[in-house]
């Protein structure tokens, strides 16, 4: 895929002509005014390299093994840093694959932890998710002060999760003090007609101090300011980012014998963005 | 389902109307390709869309269908199909099902899924449900079998393998529908439609059961790719299999000189040695596994059996009537690895097992009385290189109370006798512990050496032989011809020693394969044609017969399934007269010579017979009365 310049200027324009409006009914929203922004490039990563490499050990540290009372979510894969689990594909993309052998599974968690966090910006990843009931994909940032305050006063902020069994609907969440676990701030976009498995999107946060509005191929769903937390806001710090497929757990059930194995989340790159003045 | 009882539903909806309620949502399907045929959607919304007709499946209740105008779906809905699957022991009919479809196709390549609305009485399974049966071909046929539907209204979705197949498609849908435990039910489906979904993905398509397999095979051979299975994922995240026609297979050889494959599967063994791998596509997904055939080259049969069918009990020949056999292969459970290929070459079946741990062959209904029996006899083949000397083992099993009475036998093969025919002539009396053959109802084959891959077989059956001993080959007649008894002023002789023949070369040499001899059979000079294909015999000069009447010959043949013979005049005119093969002892026909007309009687100076076998020949004269 594409070259990569270090820094490369993005500009965000959100123009949409009035003709929108014509196509009524039928699309999500009419009209969606956001204020015009420019986003600088500051890290990302194109996943570009040899087929059957792992991620860039300069960005990417691996999450092992099967966590506490799996990951905190009764989780039941094991995360493993084998290629079959977590490699490039050698086509610009990067493969987290998660298996069945019997009744166990393996799978992958890698996060830039220790390599790369940010405070506000745009983060935002281009995938495919994996599918089928008891598949949990997801694309996340936690805040880089887990290992002294503990989750959930980290923070956490969950940018695309889905739940196999429903591959055309993806969440978008924030965790915190008195709204973690199962209570979350959260929403969800659904795809009228498609499924995220099935072709590549975009899913983004663009994050300042005010605000975490979340986006599916630029479409703004979800916008969580700190009024509507039911708790401290604990979003002005910096996250990194974490990309993991689990199986089963409180959030999706567990996989049952029809879900198709093996399973892949594509992820075609991961940028972030500082916004500019 | 062959054959259908006609209702025809005359049942038309402005459809104009309804279709623009649609269309706010719908895909714009106007900008697709232009097609020859109505692209419309709608099979059944409030009622039949233009065009649709129902025809009820022959043996069902043709009555099963009607128009439900207070169950519907939604209340947008103002009709349903209505469908009564009839008790066990309907006089009716034994289920319901039938076809709706239309006189002129559909084109229905923009969209890639049939949906519809269902419920039913109670938490029950529909048999079939589906699209693409036309009432004739079912070229494009699809359905999805064993359809659970509830007491609550759910939508279903049928995926089409590949749209771009149904251009001019006139199943648009087609149900089956039986009874559950003797009980009949009702269902209802409403909203069938074809829509072009984005919520199913993934489709999987496979032959060979999405497994690579090999089949060692031979010119002239034959065999089918086999396990053709299709699944799509759901919404749900699960994956629906669904039944497909062939057709939607594109099936390719990778070396067509070896093999090729038609569009419903069939492989034809082209040449050899070599090999030719199998694969296919449908729309553009590649299907899972593959064929491969490792062709051997030229086959050749193994000898033709030559026991008497008096004495014969045959269980798979194509020389002899076989009894009724129940299974060539069992696949008896846990242990049993043998899988079957049964191929056909040029006409003659055999039996290929492979993967071969042990088999059995049964034939319990009835089963076989062989108290008369002296032999079995079995033709194998060994297709693989042997890596040591082998023993195949055949086991013979008697069915009795308490316990069957099973005989064993080992027959010892020797690395060199691989890849030909091998004929076992066993007897009986060597299947240890064989203590009674009246009630043999199985025979089991098991790789005793555990080195035999696969093996052929043909031509097994149980003879009676009293001298021990398979009876030599009746290839010869044992007494001559009858002597003529034409006057000899009346004869005009070719061959025969009862008159003064005219000078002929019985050898003629005209390029063909047959073995000619003059024999004696108790002094009487005897023509012999061994492997004939033709042969012909010249007169040393012309000879006018025009005032003769008839062309005498005495045939003997055992083994022959074609003789004729022929006049010729110059030209060459000939005429053929077909004699019946083969004989019983020897025949004798006055074949009237009008049968050879145009041939020139003035001036015949040649005679010919062609045909098959081994065939011996006298007394060749014309005479008259």
């Amino acid at each position: 895929m594409k070259t990569i310049k270090s820094i490369t200027e993005l500009k965000f324009t959100y123009l949409f002509l009035p003709v929108l409006f014509l196509f009524s009914g039928c699309d999500r929203d009419d009209f969606q005014k956001l204020e015009e922004r420019n986003w600088q490039l500051v890290w990302s990563d194109e996943f570009e390299g040899t087929a059957g490499s792992l991620p860039d050990s300069g960005k990417w540290a691996f999450d092992l093994g099967t966590g506490e009372d799996g990951w905190g979510n009764q989780e039941l894969q094991r995360y493993t840093n084998n290629p079959e689990n977590v490699s490039l594909d050698g086509n610009g993309n990067l493969v987290i694959t998660a298996m069945r052998d019997g009744n166990s599974f393996t799978s992958a968690r890698i996060k830039t932890q220790g390599h790369f966090s940010q405070q506000y910006g745009r983060f935002e990843a281009r995938m495919k998710t994996p599918y089928g009931p008891g598949l949990w994909p997801a694309f996340w940032l936690l805040g880089d002060n887990i290992d002294t305050v503990g989750w959930p006063q980290c923070g956490e902020i969950d940018i695309m999760e889905l739940r196999g069994q429903q591959p055309h609907i993806i969440h978008g969440s924030v965790h915190g003090p008195g709204y973690s676990g199962g209570n979350p701030v959260s929403s969800s976009y659904t795809l009228v007609n498609g499924r995220f498995d099935a072709d590549y999107h975009v899913f983004a946060i663009e994050w300042n101090a005010d605000k975490i509005d979340f986006f599916v191929d630029e479409f703004l769903y979800q916008r969580i300011t700190p009024e509507d937390v039911p708790g401290e806001w604990v979003f002005n710090q910096p996250f990194f980012i974490i990309l993991n497929v689990a199986v089963g757990g409180n959030y999706v059930g567990f996989p049952i014998d029809q879900t198709p194995f093996p399973q892949r989340m594509i992820i075609d790159y991961v940028r972030v963005y500082q916004e500019i003045d | 389902m062959k054959t259908y009882k006609y209702i025809r539903i005359s049942q038309l909806l402005a459809a104009s109307i309804i279709f623009a309620f649609f269309l706010g949502c719908e895909r714009d399907i106007t900008d697709l390709e232009e097609a020859s045929y109505p692209t419309n959607p709608e099979v059944f919304i409030n009622g039949f869309s233009p065009g649709l007709n129902y025809a009820a499946f022959g043996g069902s209740v043709p009555t099963a269908f009607d128009v439900d105008n207070q169950v519907t779906y939604s209340d947008q809905s103002t009709a349903s199909m209505r469908f009564e699957v009839p008790d066990a022991g309907d006089p009716r009919g034994s289920f319901a099902g039938g076809v709706f479809y239309t006189d002129g196709g559909r084109d229905l390549s923009g969209y890639n899924a049939l949906t519809f609305w269902a419920k039913a009485t109670q938490s029950t399974t529909i048999g079939e449900v589906g699209f693409g049966n036309d009432l004739g071909e079912n070229r494009f046929v699809v359905s999805i079998q064993g359809l659970n539907v509830t007491t609550g209204w759910k939508k279903y979705i049928i995926p089409i393998p590949d749209p771009s197949r149904l251009k001019a498609e006139r199943g648009l849908f087609w149900y089956a529908a039986g009874n559950i435990d003797g009980k009949g039910f009702t269902f209802w489906i409403d909203e069938v439609k074809y829509e072009k979904l984005g919520t199913i993905a993934h489709p999987q398509f496979a032959i060979q059961n999405g497994e690579n397999q090999e089949e060692t095979s031979f010119i002239g051979a034959s065999t089918a790719v086999g396990g053709l299975t299709s699944k799509f994922n759901m919404p749900s995240g699960i994956y629906q299999p669904i039944n497909i026609a062939p057709a939607y297979f594109e099936f390719t050889s990778s070396d067509t000189s070896i093999a090729t494959v038609d569009e419903t599967g069939k492989v034809n063994v082209t040449g050899g040695p070599g090999s030719a791998e199998i694969t296919a596509k449908v729309g553009d997904t590649d299907a899972n596994g593959s064929l491969t055939i490792q062709s051997l080259g030229e086959f050749d049969l193994p000898p033709v059996p030559i026991h008497d069918p008096e004495n014969v009990i045959s269980i798979f020949s194509d020389h002899y009537e076989n009894v009724p056999v129940d299974y060539y292969n069992g696949y008896w459970e846990p242990w049993q690895t043998t899988q079957s290929a049964d191929f056909v070459v040029n006409g003659d079946h055999i039996l290929h097992y492979f993967d071969f741990n042990f088999v059995g062959i049964e034939f319990s209904s009835p089963t076989v009385d062989a108290t008369e029996m002296t032999h079995m006899h079995i033709d194998i083949f060994l297709p693989n290189q042997l890596n040591a000397n082998a023993q195949f083992q055949i086991e013979l099993v008697n069915f009795a109370e308490p316990d069957n009475i099973t005989g064993v036998n080992t027959t010892h093969i020797s690395v060199d006798q691989s890849q030909q025919w091998i004929s076992l002539d066993i007897p009986l009396d060597e299947f240890t512990g064989l203590t009674n053959k009246s009630n043999l109802a199985q025979i089991i084959f098991v790789d005793g050496g555990d080195n035999i891959p696969s093996f052929f077989a043909n031509n097994i059956y149980f003879y009676k032989d009293d001298n021990g001993e398979p009876p030599p080959p009746e290839d010869e007649p044992e007494t001559p011809a009858p002597t003529p008894t034409h006057p000899a002023d009346k004869v005009l002789a070719i061959f025969s020693d009862a008159y003064q023949a005219v000078p002929a070369n019985f050898f003629a040499d005209w390029g063909q394969s047959t073995i000619v001899s003059i024999v004696q059979i108790d002094g009487v000079n005897t023509l012999k044609y061994e492997n004939l294909n033709y042969q012909g015999i010249e007169l040393e000069s012309s000879q006018d017969i025009s005032d003769m009447e008839y062309l005498h010959v005495d045939f003997w043949t055992a083994n022959s399934s074609e003789l004729n013979v022929f006049l010729i005049s110059p030209g060459p005119v000939e005429q053929s007269y077909s004699l019946t093969v083969p004989t019983t002892g020897w025949s004798s026909i006055d074949i009237p010579l009008s049968m050879f007309e145009p041939v020139d009687m003035n001036d015949v100076f040649q005679l010919m017979f062609t045909g098959n076998g081994d065939i011996f020949i006298d007394n060749i004269y014309f005479h008259k009365n």
